[in-house]
């Protein structure tokens, strides 16, 4: 009654069949279903709900698309999840100030298309991009295969507007920017925050010139060594490409055995790159990044300019994600990032490792940002291989921390890496990172049991 | 799981292949050059040949090359901080890409000490061509803003290595700095030329020439891309000022003529022109003053940071 009082134009899911769809993010095998759902019409009607919930007894959790990976958007400790997917509307895209204002729940599919005509671009791009929303987009500062060059979301935000756990509506930063990197920068805090601090109403987002031309080169390896030597020689290029992608031989097989096709050989490695930019100054650069990619061992390197064929090979790297889905009940796909240098040493312990547990693995990897993304397949109605898939990510895990890497680059922590943030932070800088919570959601009544497993709430 | 008992630490190191290296925060630009020039590398963001890092990185977080590449805290990718008791933390991380936990390395950056300072920072390398040079356009204001317009909308925006508006005592003029191979110079020659011709502006083009410093600011705002060019105009108004605007980031750099009365000159200004860049969510910033907050929930904020970040439990 409270939340209708609070909301009355709101959507209220209450029913075990309508709460089942909430239960989970990509991360399907982990499920958490809440008690009720709220679908604000509006950012007044958001910040309502929040107001009526503030000090209550319940957990909040916000979602927008629920296209997560990594168990964040779900009501891990029950509780009211605040679905923000009528908060679509882009408010203003201001051409000359090259800055454009968008609701949470707008898709990057349809903001794209928005833009397209201006001859501007919002260029991060994970592969839900046809349903995921910035919103999710913010919380998680997801990336893509193009943030090797242009960079992920953090990059590109100007402005938050949250509301606060007590109901109060701040806005850090706007078309402008805020504070940059002088004074306290709040909006810093709330971007790749999960969830935890606040509720994001709407962004302000800063766009760039659309590119007028792409080069696309793809190049097949038969070894892990002359693959990792190929990227190595990209990285360090002066063409700057925007994307290296790698695929394993198993993701390669699976995207041949699916209408995806691209006439891979199944057994080797396989490296997308692009270059964009000014047609003279990209024409100039694609002979150079193909000598590279052959002086690496490839005896298979296409590349061209055609949009078709551009299309077709990131279609292609984009459908390996959904394939998982057709070959395995369940997978886990983690999200590491380490120094490129340690690529073969960390996808070699990925294989033995797998196959020590005997459960299939297939990796893809934003290569230039040395982003991996092993996805595990298993079932999980069988505890064994849960077990198994855990064992094997925990050791991954301490092995990417102890090369120098990060536990995540894309995808955010959610409930899937808490447990390993102590092989992060020590104690100092643990406390470091509480206090901020404890600034802005003190009581972890928003999204609790993320990010960091003491954050538990109690009413 | 079990926990770390103690800090990790950044070492010193200089990694070829991600082209990031760990350096002191008092590391000057002659010493950051010595270190990476011999890999091909450079760090390209710098306001002057000779100020230590760090007092960069705390006099405007855009430094020229910031076009390109963005402000310190997208190429600063972490750091080894000294709370204000000594305990020294590390902050951020040797990747450049990383969602793990909240992000404290771009908030303490550039904070001033108010929650202590940076011992080393990991910066994050871009690969030395050699080649590059600069263009400077010069004619009628009204058609250099418009050439502004065309560059900032144009796909050779993200090779820029800086678009600058420079007002001052003299007329005002744009310019822009490339690093580029030495083969690729000659289409960065005629797309300035183009633009140059578009617009009736003449070009000096300058090869070889592709280092911009114009040294730490004593004032900093930061506005929209499209209001950028006459917010430094209007400054420069002011008298005794010179400015330099850098376009894209949409952040004006200003210099005073003198060193006189700077932190009064300083308020001055701000107290002018900083409701015009907060109504965007702009803000200024000085080395000479300190600026008040704006929100006033962030005393309280601030103070509960103060005090967990600032002793020892």
């Amino acid at each position: 009654m409270l939340l209708r009082n609070a909301a009355p134009r709101a959507r209220i899911l209450d029913s075990a069949a309508q709460l089942a769809g909430y239960g989970s993010d990509g991360l399907g095998y982990k499920t958490f279903l809440p008690d009720l759902v709220v679908i604000p019409a509006d950012a007044e009607e958001l910040a309502s709900v929040v107001r009526a919930l503030h000090g209550g007894g319940l957990p909040v959790c916000l979602r927008g698309a629920g296209t997560s990976l990594s168990g964040g958007p779900v009501a891990a400790q029950g509780g009211v999840v605040v679905h923000t997917s009528r908060l679509k509307a882009i408010r203003e895209i201001n051409v000359n100030g090259l800055w454009c204002e968008v609701e949470c729940g707008v898709n990057l599919n349809q903001l794209d298309a928005a833009l397209k005509p201006t001859g501007l671009c919002y260029p991060p791009d994970p592969s839900s991009g046809p349903v995921c929303t910035i919103g999710g987009n913010v919380a998680s500062n997801a990336g893509g295969a193009h943030c090797f060059r242009y960079g992920v979301t953090s990059n590109y935000v100007l402005g938050v507007e949250v509301v606060l756990p007590d109901g109060s509506v701040h806005r850090f930063g706007g078309p402008a920017g805020g504070r940059g990197p002088w004074r306290e920068d709040w909006k810093r805090f709330m971007i790749g925050s999960e969830g935890t601090l606040g509720a994001f109403t709407r962004f302000w987002l800063r766009l760039t010139p659309r590119p007028e031309k792409a080069w696309t080169f793809r190049a097949t390896y038969a070894d892990l060594k002359s693959t990792e030597r190929a990227i190595h020689g990209l990285v360090k290029h002066a063409s700057y490409p925007v994307a290296i992608e790698l695929m394993d031989p198993h993701s390669v097989a699976m995207v041949e055995s699916s209408p995806m096709a691209v006439g891979l050989p199944q057994d080797h490695f396989m490296i997308l790159v692009e270059i964009d930019g000014p047609a003279s100054l990209v024409d100039l650069r694609a002979e150079s990044v193909a000598a590279i990619l052959r002086d690496a061992g490839s005896q298979d390197v296409l590349f061209g300019d055609d949009p078709e064929m551009r299309q077709k090979l990131f279609k292609a790297r984009k459908a390996q994600g959904g394939l998982l889905g057709q070959i395995s009940p369940d997978f886990l796909v983690q999200d590491a990032v380490i120094p490129k240098r340690a690529l073969a040493e960390v996808l070699g312990l990925i294989y033995e490792e797998a196959e020590r547990a005997g459960i299939p693995v297939a990796t893809v990897m934003h290569a230039g940002d040395g982003n991996l993304h092993p996805n595990f397949l298993f079932d999980s109605s069988k505890p064994e291989e849960i077990e198994k898939v855990e064992a094997i990510s925990k050791c991954l895990m301490e092995r990417v921390v102890a090369v120098g890497g990060a536990l995540s680059g894309e995808h955010g922590i959610g409930n899937d890496k808490s447990e390993y943030m102590g092989i992060v932070f020590g104690p100092d800088s643990m406390r470091m990172q509480m206090a901020i919570p404890g600034v802005f959601n003190p009581t972890h009544q928003f999204n609790p049991l993320k990010v960091f497993p003491e954050r538990r709430f109690s009413a | 799981m079990k926990k770390l008992l103690k800090e990790r630490l950044f070492e010193a190191f200089l990694d070829e292949v991600d082209g990031v290296s760990c350096v002191p925060a008092s590391s000057t630009p002659l010493e950051l050059r010595t270190q990476f020039s011999p890999h091909g590398l450079r760090f390209p963001l710098l306001h002057d040949g000779i100020s230590p890092l760090f007092l960069q990185v705390n006099s405007s977080g855009f430094p020229p090359a910031s076009s390109r590449f963005g402000p310190y805290c997208d190429n600063i990718t972490g750091m080894n901080w000294r709370l204000p008791d000594g305990r020294m933390v590390r902050v951020g991380e040797r990747v450049v890409k990383s969602t793990t936990g909240y992000d404290i390395l771009r908030f303490l950056l550039g904070s001033g000490n108010r929650y202590g300072n940076p011992v080393d920072y990991v910066l994050r390398l871009r690969p030395d061509t050699g080649g590059g040079g600069i263009f400077r356009l010069e004619g009628v204001p009204g058609k250099l803003s418009e050439a502004v317009r065309t560059i900032l909308h144009s796909y050779y925006l993200h090779w820029l290595e800086s678009v600058d508006w420079l007002e001052g005592p003299e007329a005002p003029s744009l310019r822009v700095a490339v690093h580029c191979p030495n083969e690729e110079w000659s289409v960065f020659v005629d797309f300035m030329q183009g633009v140059a011709f578009r617009h009736g502006l003449s070009v000096d083009v300058q090869p070889g020439q592709n280092a911009v410093g114009d040294g730490l600011p004593d004032l900093v705002f930061k506005t929209t891309p499209d209001r950028v060019v006459s917010l430094a105009r209007e400054l420069a108004n002011m008298g005794d000022i010179r400015c330099v605007a850098l376009c894209y980031c949409a952040v004006v750099h200003v210099y005073f003529l003198g060193t006189d009365n700077m932190g009064a000159r300083t308020q001055t200004i701000s107290k002018s022109f900083a409701p015009l860049v907060e109504v965007l969510g702009g803000d200024w910033h000085s080395r000479h003053v300190v600026a008040p907050l704006t929100q006033i929930k962030e005393t309280a904020w601030i103070a509960e940071l103060e005090r967990e970040w600032g002793e020892q439990p």
